[in-house]
């Protein structure tokens, strides 16, 4: 173990830094993760590791024991895969270590390293590499500790933040957008006109919550193959204004060249209507609905460019909030170091204590048995003397240990090897991110306890 | 009894401010600490009737405490609606409403030449009250539908997104608290109606009297309403406007006795 903080390396390429062909060579499909994953950690001087493997980013993260030799391994045996040369995939490859790794995952979980700010999907996909890690068996203390914390700093950014609040792609724009005219979409009627890609999201997306689809198409075996696969019912096109009536939201993305739904058809669809409110959504270049429907009224009319605007404005926005969520990442890489090195000196502290105290209890035990003239007083003045004599030479050690922060753990080691002390290392479990911070508090209770005795 | 009412309007105020900001800009100090301030107000308000009650001047005595009655229910019903739904928005428009009213109250002195109020003028009093507080949340919510059916309509769909309540609930609300006073209010009318015959007033010259064609245009509006919208299942912005439409005659009730007191 070195002298450094923690031992995690993150070795990869991602969207900053390696286009989109170079990512596709290095990408690793879940089927070959484990066995990827295995031969990793028989690397020497690997012992744990982690993969995510996205369209955006393909990182491994590894607890290591020699970070230079780990990074050329590790580097090598990704060049390997992807059919590259060291030297190509090295353009593109990035390395950090130690508290910047850490900083690193923080960042990945909580989408700040994102293509789309904020966007939800990463943190699944941290998750599922962390899982995937622990069936294969590769991941270890180091790993399950920097990925506990880093999927609770993440949920505490999303918390914390708007950097995901406001939707930024076209299909939930348009969902919110229609959630303001109807709160919620259990029992709505959508009717979808035409198929584009992105009606099929939003209808999907609407189907989800409870809406009840509708397809329909100039032709009718199209409306019947689209109805089979959005889960609708299809009806004919000649219909159309009927089916307009039943509608409350009307997602239009038809191929014609010149608006279907207009003006006047609307006009009198919404007469039948008596007021109740419909929402169209035109996703359509050329529009499928003419503008001045959209002044009927209880219709509302938002089409492409209305939706893009939206999510633009909302992009604009989440990176306004990313310093925040900035912010929060630095802290919590700070408080995450520190109770890491608190857990690394907790068992040593311990160890000495009761090591330098067992022995000054025995010696008084012994000088006590060698004179049984001694009266219970005697004995007791005694052992407390060894007591106050040990306690006094751990005060400066303990102080020296816990204060050493340019090189902890080495003093530690040093600790280690002056005193031959046995030291049962903390076992990670899914717990220690909580733990950490109760283990340094008692390493400092100790120092607590002795400078009361430094006192006497 | 006056530092407390001075304390409930300060407080009012204080609630009445803070949706505003809501309207501005700053949701969360809206919604969570306005409702709090909000509540506070509307307990100290309930003292206040409740000691003025104690000195034997009872909500229904006077125009102006009634007036006052009619705020702490605005606020109330306000409040216990933000319980269910989310209303911030509506609290912009409802807590400033009460605020006004309870400030017209307290400054305007009771009417010295009451006719003597009997069981059937104190009905009266207190129904109109209650009726004239539940059209007025319906108002509230109305106006908060045209307010976003024009953003929408305008397409200014930035500002809409993700506050405010949806139109669909405002709708339906609005449509549930004229049911409810729409028959309370018209039991209003009827012992108004027969308070006034039985002091003998309707022989006189003051028969025709502005608030008693308010009160019946008022009347005529919220039925007309809910007969189209029960009925014909009519809704939408011309359901909003015809509230708004009906609440100002409500309105025009309250402002006449209320020149007429103050003169």
């Amino acid at each position: 173990m070195g002298a450094s903080a923690i031992d995690v390396l993150i070795l990869g390429v991602s969207h900053r830094t390696a286009p989109v062909a170079m990512r596709e060579r290095l990408a690793i499909v879940p089927e070959a993760v484990e066995a990827t994953l295995a031969e990793l950690t028989a690397l020497p001087s690997v012992r744990e590791a982690a993969l995510i493997s996205t369209c955006n980013r393909v990182e491994i993260y590894a607890a290591v024991e020699d970070a230079d030799r780990a990074a050329q391994a590790l580097a090598e045996v990704l060049a390997q895969r992807a059919g590259v040369t060291s030297l190509e995939l090295g353009a593109h490859l990035y390395e950090r270590r130690d508290t910047e790794a850490v900083q690193h995952l923080f960042r990945v979980a909580s989408s700040l390293d994102s293509l789309v700010l904020g966007e939800p999907q990463i943190l699944g996909q941290t998750k599922q590499a962390h899982e995937a890690a622990v069936r294969g068996g590769t991941a270890g203390a180091v790993l399950n500790a920097c990925f506990q914390r880093a999927f609770r700093v993440a949920r505490r950014v999303r918390r914390e933040t708007a950097i995901a609040r406001n939707p930024v792609s076209v299909s939930s724009v348009a969902i919110e957008l229609v959630r303001q005219v109807f709160g919620d979409f259990a029992g709505r009627q959508v009717l979808v006109v035409g198929a584009g890609k992105m009606s099929e999201l939003a209808a999907r997306t609407l189907r989800t919550h409870g809406a009840t689809l509708t397809v329909t198409n100039r032709t009718r075996a199209r409306a019947d193959e689209l109805a089979r696969r959005f889960g609708a019912t299809a009806t004919d096109w000649d219909d159309l204004p009927a089916a307009l009536t039943r509608a409350d939201i009307v997602i239009a993305s038809t191929g014609a060249q010149r608006p279907v739904l207009t003006h006047a058809m609307l006009s009198q669809v919404q007469r039948a209507r008596r007021g109740r409110p419909l929402f169209l959504l035109d996703i359509a270049v050329p529009r499928d609905v003419e503008p001045e429907a959209g002044r009927l009224s209880g219709v509302y009319l938002a089409d492409i460019d209305n939706l893009q605007k939206v999510a633009d404005e909302h992009r604009e926005g989440r990176k306004s909030e990313a310093a925040e969520a900035e912010a929060i990442v630095e802290q919590e890489v700070g408080r995450f170091v520190k109770a890491w090195r608190g857990r690394q000196l907790a068992p040593t502290v311990t160890a000495l204590r009761s090591h330098v105290l067992g022995l000054a209890q025995a010696e008084a035990t012994r000088v006590a048995a060698a004179m049984p003239s001694l009266g219970e007083r005697e004995r007791r003045a005694l052992s407390e003397l060894a007591d106050g004599i040990a306690k006094k030479l751990l005060h400066l050690p303990q102080m020296a240990l816990r204060n050493d922060d340019s090189d902890g753990l080495s003093m530690v080691a040093a600790v280690q090897r002056l005193f031959s002390l046995q030291v049962v290392a903390a076992a990670a479990t899914e717990d220690d991110a909580d733990e950490d911070d109760g283990a340094s508090a008692r390493a400092g209770e100790h120092l607590v306890d002795d400078k009361k005795a430094a006192g006497r | 009894m006056a530092t407390l009412t001075a304390v409930e309007i300060g407080v009012y105020a204080l609630a009445a401010a803070l949706y505003l900001g809501y309207l501005l800009g700053l949701r969360k100090a809206a919604d969570k600490v306005g409702r709090l301030v909000l509540a506070l107000g509307v307990v100290l308000h309930f003292c206040d009737i409740a000691a003025r009650c104690i000195h034997r001047v009872n909500p229904i005595s006077s125009t102006p405490e009634a007036m006052s009655l009619v705020a702490f229910l605005i606020a109330l019903g306000y409040l216990l609606a933000t319980l269910r739904y989310r209303l911030a928005a509506a609290g912009a428009f409802a807590v400033p409403a009460a605020l006004a009213l309870l400030v017209l109250a307290r400054v305007v002195p009771a009417e010295t030449d009451a006719p003597a109020m009997g069981s059937l003028g104190r009905a009266h009093v207190l129904l109109a009250s209650i009726g004239v507080a539940v059209f007025a949340l319906a108002a509230v919510l109305a106006f908060l539908y045209l307010f976003e059916d024009r953003q929408l309509k305008r397409r200014q769909f930035g500002r809409v997104m993700g506050q405010g309540t949806p139109l669909d609930t405002l709708d339906r609300l609005a449509l549930r608290c004229v049911s409810i006073g729409f028959p309370i209010f018209t039991i209003a009318i009827v012992t108004g109606a027969m308070w006034v015959a039985r002091l003998g007033l309707l022989r006189q010259a003051a028969a025709l009297r502005p608030e008693y064609l308010f009160a019946v245009a008022t009347w005529i509006a919220f039925g007309i309403l809910l007969v189209a919208r029960l009925g014909a299942g009519w809704r939408g912005r011309r359901a909003a406007w015809l509230t708004l439409g009906g609440f100002g005659g409500a309105l025009l009730v309250l402002a006449t006795y209320f020149l007429r007191h103050a003169a």
